[in-house]
């Protein structure tokens, strides 16, 4: 009985009753539409065994789209909860949850998918090459993080979400302070796609080193490959950490030992520095590529070149180092010295050197450009004033002896939400619409995408400058209420507002996206913005093989030059592709993997045990297997690349009328 | 599949050069992993609650026949490589299976030793240091098992397929990680059983 | 039958057997914890520089300059994290 009871809900509420209901009549809906409408060949051939790096970027790219709503469902419940004082929405234990999955959601599931979507989509096309250097470990990474993501949402249905906060510190993260299995769900879902991430990092390392183009040396890359290639530096060294974190802390949770707890010489604060030794750089490979992605975007719509790249790339490598440097500032007042504060507080307050150099050049690159507004651009504008509040509060907090007054309040909360959402998720929507057309083959309306812009911006600053406030007047965050007597409630229900006013932006997403695929145009060229770099030199929809020829480069514009300077990108006889076979073990082993952590998770040994033997198994396949790959023969790519210019011509004729 | 012929045989294809490089990147990675194991012994070698003290459980004999036998593992290994690109298939088979033998040795004195400490009461639940040090030691015993039937699985390829370009990048890299563990297991000799019982 | 033992990779097995006898010098001599630090770090991080560049012919290849780059970026972040967190944790604490 005993065994059972830990999957029983912790927390019983009639809103996990009923999500519990809804999953379950959701999965079955699923199922059943597609063995209904017989899809299941076309998801197996197409998707579930593909290595080829775009669609594995669009599976990237939905997954992280569903959990941007997950993670939302959790904000607007906090929100709501905390619109008045003493409100009786949540009670103390679910409104931990709640942080805590809003949280890990965000930044692991929403966040990260997201921008390994933009890597996969773009940098093959924006290096000239075929693929990623390992394509099948490309799908493995995918299925790892997706069977992690999975892993994780199922916590709040069976057995109970975790609720120690996403940074989940010992000792309350402990087995004397956790007993449900919730916290045994954050560390197996994060060491599984966490590993996946690493491989990713790995992967994309190898390829933008070893496969641009001829011609493109590393001072020629544009600036999304190059923000992408110290992003992939920053996981190759960041994510063992959490790796062997992760690791203690499940077997202080699973065996007992004594790493994190209070007894028998366990350090607790190991764990807090541990996560943080991992946790800053995490922040820089986020914000990294969306500084790649902005870059791009400004750049275009300015219709001028960069200005300063040399500056731009050496401030990326600083900050990647320097990201290293700063771990200690999450934790100020956590009982070290003064000097290790002081060392700490000026590592963290040059980060903002750097980061102000990008600034100015964004600045440079607009000016005198001649600007065009469109929904990427809005987003890429938007960004610059928003980020820049939420930096100058993050010297703020840099200064160790004031952030004995600002740490644990509002006023961090306010704080990061002002990085990340102007800095990463501005980017990711800017992203998304400018590169939706190359990948879906029509654009996005971009009415509905102001309205959507404008939505998030006026419900961000909305939602989040009074935080800043309470922060300061002492409200302290993770608190599940508070009383009418601190004088938060007026402020707080501004908050909702703004929380709202977010939710429906986001919702015009789904909205345009559904708009656009009914009523936008088709014919819309290989390049309906007047682009700068090379994944827009490729047709639209790209071909699985991307270039029938290898692009010859000169400069890290080389789509502009050939379309202003008369550079030929392609020359030279056609040859035989070759292409990576498609394979079902990563998307097997994705499922095994899910095994084996839902059977540590509850501590059911022999499943776990098969699981780990099913996983060395599909290596010692892999091993002995011979693939190598398969052929795209001349008079194929002939004729794929005939039907290409067919459309081209109908094109030519209606091409300067759906040009933006 | 292109060929070649200026490079050793492991380097001969667009794949095999992204493999290493691959490989070498993984290192990097397996570097922090390492790191990270090492911090946390350092932190909490000293913290042994009621258990023993790194002096009282270390015992030199066993760790010298270790350091010996993977340091010679290492240089067989690197014999193997070096037979391999004499393009002598049986030499190289030899040299990996006294490599893979010698891991043996390593991994059979290693299970020693961890029921030694088991017996002299410093289990991985005893305290902070045990576990610390039995997760380090652990890390790098799993990796040299994990080398054992990787190795295994190249000489049996090696031996059915010949000496092709695959089997070769297969080869070199296996001798990459082989090499790394060696790398490791120099810095557990050095800090954690020099180290443990100079004090 | 010598060409299966090259003299570089013989030389670098015997200095390698050198270095750790070198290094067993503090177990079995009575040398202050601050030398024997310091003859520890000497010896491991020489033979961990021999071993990449003897065995692992780590520069030998046109991606020679990436590899050292990753591996010495690897080392730098792998010492920040060690000696960080013991000022941290250890020293400052």
């Amino acid at each position: 009985m005993e065994f059972f009871e830990r999957f029983a809900i912790p927390h019983p509420s009639p809103m996990i009753y009923a999500s519990m209901v809804a999953i379950a009549l959701v999965s079955i809906g699923i199922l059943v539409g597609i063995t209904y409408f017989k899809k299941w060949g076309y998801l197996w051939h197409e998707w579930f065994t593909t290595v080829d790096h775009k669609k594995i970027g669009i599976m990237y790219l939905i997954s992280a789209l569903v959990m941007l709503f997950r993670g939302g469902a959790d904000a607007i419940l906090m929100r709501a909860q905390l619109s008045g004082p003493d409100m009786k929405l949540l009670d103390g234990q679910h409104y931990n949850e709640i942080f805590t999955t809003h949280g890990v959601v965000m930044i692991m599931f929403m966040a990260m998918p997201f921008i390994f979507a933009f890597m996969n989509l773009v940098i093959p096309l924006q290096i000239g090459a075929r693929d990623v250097a390992f394509p099948r470990l490309n799908a493995l990474s995918f299925w790892l993080f997706f069977a992690g993501a999975m892993l994780f949402n199922i916590s709040f249905v069976i057995g109970g979400s975790p609720d120690a906060g996403w940074t989940s510190y010992f000792p309350l993260a402990g087995n004397d302070f956790s007993t449900s299995v919730g916290t045994n769900y954050y560390m197996l879902a994060l060491q599984i796609s966490g590993i996946g991430s690493l491989m990713t990092g790995i992967n994309m390392m190898t390829t933008i080193l070893k496969m641009r183009a001829p011609g493109m040396t590393l001072m020629k890359m544009p600036m999304f490959t190059w923000s992408t290639l110290i992003a992939n530096v920053i996981i190759v060294f960041a994510f063992p950490v959490l790796t062997v974190a992760l690791l203690m802390g499940t077997t202080d949770r699973l065996f007992g030992t004594h790493f994190f707890t209070t007894t028998n010489g366990g350090m607790d604060m190991l764990w807090a520095n541990f996560f943080w030794v991992w946790g800053h750089p995490e922040v820089y490979i986020l914000i990294l590529p969306a500084f790649g992605l902005y870059s791009e975007i400004i750049s275009t719509f300015s219709s001028r070149n960069l200005y300063g790249y040399k500056s731009m790339v050496g401030s990326m490598v600083l900050i990647s180092l320097l990201s290293f440097l700063v771990w200690t500032h999450h934790f100020f007042t956590m009982g070290q010295g003064a000097l290790t504060n002081s060392i700490f507080s000026i590592t963290t307050m040059a980060i903002a050197v750097p980061t102000g150099v990008k600034i100015f050049n964004w600045l440079f690159t607009l000016w005198k450009g001649k600007i065009r507004f469109t929904v990427p651009m809005l987003y890429s504008i938007g960004f610059i004033p928003l980020f820049t509040i939420g930096g100058v509060t993050g010297v703020m907090l840099a200064m160790s002896a004031a952030d004995y007054q600002y740490h644990n309040t509002m006023f961090l909360v306010a704080h990061f939400h002002n990085t990340i959402i102007p800095g990463v998720v501005f980017a990711m929507l800017a992203g998304l619409t400018y590169y939706w057309p190359k990948f879906f083959g029509f654009m996005l309306n971009e009415k509905i995408g102001k309205s959507t812009f404008w939505l998030l911006t006026v419900g961000f600053v909305l939602a989040f400058f009074p935080m800043y406030i309470t922060g300061l007047d002492g409200q302290a965050r993770r608190m599940y209420t508070y009383s009418e007597a601190t004088g938060f409630g007026p402020l707080n229900m501004l908050s909702f507002v703004g929380a709202a006013l977010m939710a429906i932006g986001f919702a015009t997403i789904v909205y345009n996206v559904y708009y656009s695929y009914k009523n936008s145009p088709r014919n819309i060229g290989s390049d309906p913005w007047d682009a700068r770099s090379l994944e827009w030199a490729t047709h639209t929809p790209v071909p699985e093989y991307n270039f029938a020829r290898v692009p010859q480069v000169f400069s890290s514009e080389a789509f502009w030059d050939a379309k202003k300077k008369g550079h030929q990108l392609f020359k030279g006889e056609l040859k035989d592709i070759h292409m990576p076979n498609n394979s079902g073990v990563p998307f097997i082993m994705g499922i095994i993997f899910f095994i084996a952590g839902f059977s540590f998770i509850f501590a059911i040994w022999i499943p776990a045990v098969i699981a780990l033997i099913g996983i060395f198994v599909c290596m010692a396949l892999r091993s002995f297997e011979l693939d190598h790959g398969r052929h795209i023969h001349v008079k194929e790519i002939k004729e794929i690349e005939a039907q290409y210019e067919e459309v081209q011509g109908n094109e030519a004729r209606s091409h300067t009328t759906t040009r933006v | 599949m292109k060929l070649d012929h200026t490079q050793p045989l492991e380097y001969s294809t667009d794949q095999n050069q992204l493999n290493i490089l691959g490989f070498w990147i993984f290192l990097g990675a397996e570097i922090m992993l390492f790191a990270t194991l090492f911090t946390a012994y350092f932190t909490l070698e000293g913290r042994t609650g009621s258990g023993p003290t790194p002096a009282d459980i270390f015992e030199i004999t066993p760790v010298l026949i270790e350091t010996f036998v993977l340091l010679t593992s290492s240089f067989t290994i690197g014999l193997g490589v070096h037979a391999m690109r004499l393009g002598r298939k049986n030499a190289m088979l030899t040299f990996f299976g006294i490599t893979l033998l010698l891991g043996l040795g390593f991994l059979g004195v290693e299970i020693y030793e961890f029921t030694h400490y088991y017996h002299v009461g410093a289990t991985y639940q005893t305290s902070a240091f045990t576990a610390a040090l039995l997760t380090t030691l652990g890390t790098h015993g799993a990796h040299v098992t994990l080398g054992l039937f990787w190795g295994l699985f190249i000489i049996l390829q090696v031996k059915k397929r010949g000496l092709t370009p695959e089997n070769a990048n297969k080869s070199f890299i296996f001798s990459l990680y082989w090499h790394f563990l060696d790398v490791v297991w120099i810095f557990i000799f050095s800090f954690i059983y020099l180290k443990g019982m100079m004090m | 039958m010598k060409e299966l033992f090259p003299a570089k990779q013989v030389m670098g097995f015997v200095f390698s057997l050198i270095l750790t006898a070198v290094a067993l010098l503090v177990y079995f001599t009575d040398l202050s914890f601050g030398v024997g630090m310091t003859i520890l770090l000497v010896t491991a991080f020489i033979q961990a520089f021999l071993q990449l560049v003897v065995f692992m012919h780590a520069g030998e290849s046109k991606d020679g300059k990436s590899i050292y780059t990753t591996i010495f970026y690897g080392v730098i972040i792998a010492l920040i994290t060690v000696f960080g967190t013991l000022l941290i944790l250890l020293w400052d604490m």
